[in-house]
């Protein structure tokens, strides 16, 4: 009984052995499953970028697009303070006061600066 | 006082007409250069280019010889890399249709309108009549896939720019990995500020 159940056990396993054997072709790697299941498993995330343009772009640098970016930032810096300075006249904190400094030169652009507004000096 | 409400009316005329917008058809294919960033008659140019190339390769025929039928192409991902953003998109689907036209390529669904394609097929499993019900596991297996990148060299000083464009297409052979086709368009453009 033993020796019919040891043959049926061979003659499986040997069929199993062909039946693996017959999936694959002619010089193929014998390990090639444990590349498969390895893609497999991550398919759709490689699979994400199919068909599509990945925009993987960089800052090229300008010389003249730099000048002028410098340019407007010196015009929103200097606006920037301006207003700052405006509305904050008179505040001992404000760090663009000049009010309680008697050295220090008055800042250009404010109301208060004689300097530079002739038509408030009386 | 005549003529003060015709000069009133003359000038309102004017200063209307002067601050419409006016829009002029052009044809594609002569579009003009305004920035000198990319834009659609490079796409042509490249898209014209890298059929030129794809359909006249020694690919197609080597591989028509060895298996007896035509190659089937899927596309896969372009990488741009360049300083602008551009789609692939507009050139590539010029070389895909080309591909088509001439029968000589066939083409596979690819990306997102593939998923789409599958699930509308899913659909039908519960959905149509058994007679007009498609089947899973019929789709075509592509031979090849077309990858491809954009490239940028940028060179200024003060108001001169040089601004160079490469743009490589490759087909790869799924099996083997092989590369069998690349395809390459330069563009160069000199712009003064």
């Amino acid at each position: 009984m033993n020796k019919i159940l040891l043959s049926c056990f061979l003659l499986l396993l040997i069929l199993t052995t062909k039946a693996q054997e017959a999936n694959t072709t002619a010089d193929q790697n014998p390990n090639y499953k444990a590349s498969l299941e390895k893609y497999k498993s991550q398919q759709d995330k490689l699979m994400a970028t199919m068909n599509t343009t990945v925009q993987n772009t960089y800052q090229a640098y300008d010389w003249y697009e730099a000048k002028q970016e410098r340019k407007q930032q010196r015009i929103a810096d200097r606006r920037e303070r301006s207003l700052y300075e405006l509305q904050n006249f008179g505040n001992y904190y404000n760090p663009f006061n000049y009010y309680y400094d008697p050295f220090a030169a008055p800042y250009r652009y404010s109301p208060y600066n004689f300097r530079y507004h002739h038509w408030r000096r009386r | 006082m005549r003529t003060i409400l015709f000069c009133a009316i003359i000038s309102l005329l004017l200063i209307t007409a002067s601050c419409n917008r006016q829009v002029t058809r052009i044809d594609p294919a002569t579009t003009p250069d305004i920035s000198g960033s990319w834009n659609n008659t490079d796409s042509r140019l490249t898209a014209e280019e890298m059929i030129n190339q794809a359909l006249t390769g020694d690919w197609l025929t080597n591989h028509t010889q060895a298996k007896g039928k035509k190659p089937v192409v899927i596309v896969g991902m372009v990488t741009n890399k360049s300083h602008e953003h551009i789609e692939a998109e507009t050139f590539m689907n010029d070389l895909e249709r080309s591909f088509i036209t001439t029968s000589k390529v066939g083409l596979v669904q690819s990306g997102k309108k593939r998923e789409e394609l599958r699930g509308e097929k899913a659909d039908q499993q519960t959905n149509a009549s058994q007679s007009t019900m498609k089947k899973f596991g019929l789709e075509n297996g592509a031979d090849y896939i077309l990858q491809g990148s954009i490239n940028s060299i940028v060179d200024a000083y003060k108001k001169k720019k040089s601004v160079t464009y490469q743009v490589n297409l490759e087909l790869t052979n799924i099996e083997t990995n092989e590369v069998v086709w690349i395809g390459d368009k330069k563009i160069a453009k000199l712009v003064k500020n």
